[in-house]
């Protein structure tokens, strides 16, 4: 189980990163996706999920990756982001629902550019009790 | 076309997309994301899986696509301002490879924006449910 004390808590906003153009080629191309140097819908991910790796460092908080299932997953894009836009990545443990053992983990992530908030990305982790068979469809 | 012009119940794409292993495995280097349940058939079956089984951002990523397709094919001036799915069953991917077919219908039209809702399939399986998406008139 996870230590529910953390809702509420943001972990620190990541250094800034500018975004390459040949990351997003490369996430373009993986998608089949025309590389117009907008960056894809998703990419976001590849930024955000990182930033909530320090979650698995912390050894009070009892997230273990290997116990972990993608369950949902929401962007909102406030403003276009571009390769060479520099980024910052906030993660807030929005919400834990614990349900007979099996966590349901909600974060909420703050992408800020160099013009300010740029996107919201709310993932939402179900991490299975430590004794039993993971449950659920992994992704 | 503009946003406008659609109606609430109308489909407005349909796309079937191939899912190859090379495509996972591309995915996974572009995303960062190298669990090996999306790479490596053994690491597949160890984790309790039927086989391979595609990343839900690597779907959600075709679904964007579809979206993207459709935007430019029907020269609507908009863009992609909320996307969101819940991943409801895995997309297996066999040695021989399998498709995702995705459709969009429009959910709500109002105030210059539509909400699609989109059904994603593999294998006659829905993979992702719900899953919507809101275009907003640039």
């Amino acid at each position: 189980m996870l230590d529910a004390s953390y809702v509420g808590r943001s972990l620190p906003t990541t250094e800034p990163v500018a975004v390459t153009a040949a990351s997003v080629t490369r996430f373009a191309e993986a998608l089949g996706l025309p590389d117009t140097g907008a960056i894809p819908p998703t990419y976001l991910i590849s930024l955000t999920l990182p930033a909530a790796d320090r979650l698995i460092d912390d050894p009070d908080f009892g997230l273990d990756w290997g116990r972990v299932l993608h369950r949902e997953q929401r962007f909102a894009y406030h403003r276009e982001l571009r390769a060479g836009d520099v980024l910052t990545v906030t993660v807030t443990i929005e919400s834990i629902k614990t349900v007979a053992g099996n966590d349901l983990l909600s974060l909420r992530t703050a992408v800020d550019s160099q013009d300010g908030l740029a996107a919201e990305v709310w993932t939402t982790l179900f991490v299975a009790a430590a004794t039993d068979d993971p449950a659920g469809d992994p992704q | 076309m503009s946003l406008a012009d659609l109606a609430v119940g109308e489909t407005v794409f349909t796309a079937s997309y191939p899912v190859e292993r090379a495509n996972l495995a591309a995915y996974a280097e572009a995303s960062g994301d190298r669990n090996p349940i999306h790479l490596d058939e053994a690491a597949a079956k160890a984790a309790g899986l039927p086989d391979v089984i595609a990343h839900g951002m690597y779907t959600m990523g075709l679904v964007s696509r579809a979206i993207l397709e459709w935007v430019a094919d029907a020269g609507i001036d908009a863009r992609l301002t909320d996307f969101t799915a819940r991943f409801a069953k895995p997309v297996v991917v066999p040695a021989g490879g399998t498709a995702v077919e995705v459709e969009g219908k429009v959910r709500k039209a109002a105030d210059g924006a539509v909400e699609l809702a989109i059904t994603a399939t593999s294998a006659g399986e829905r993979v992702l449910a719900p899953a919507r998406a809101t275009l907003t008139a640039s």
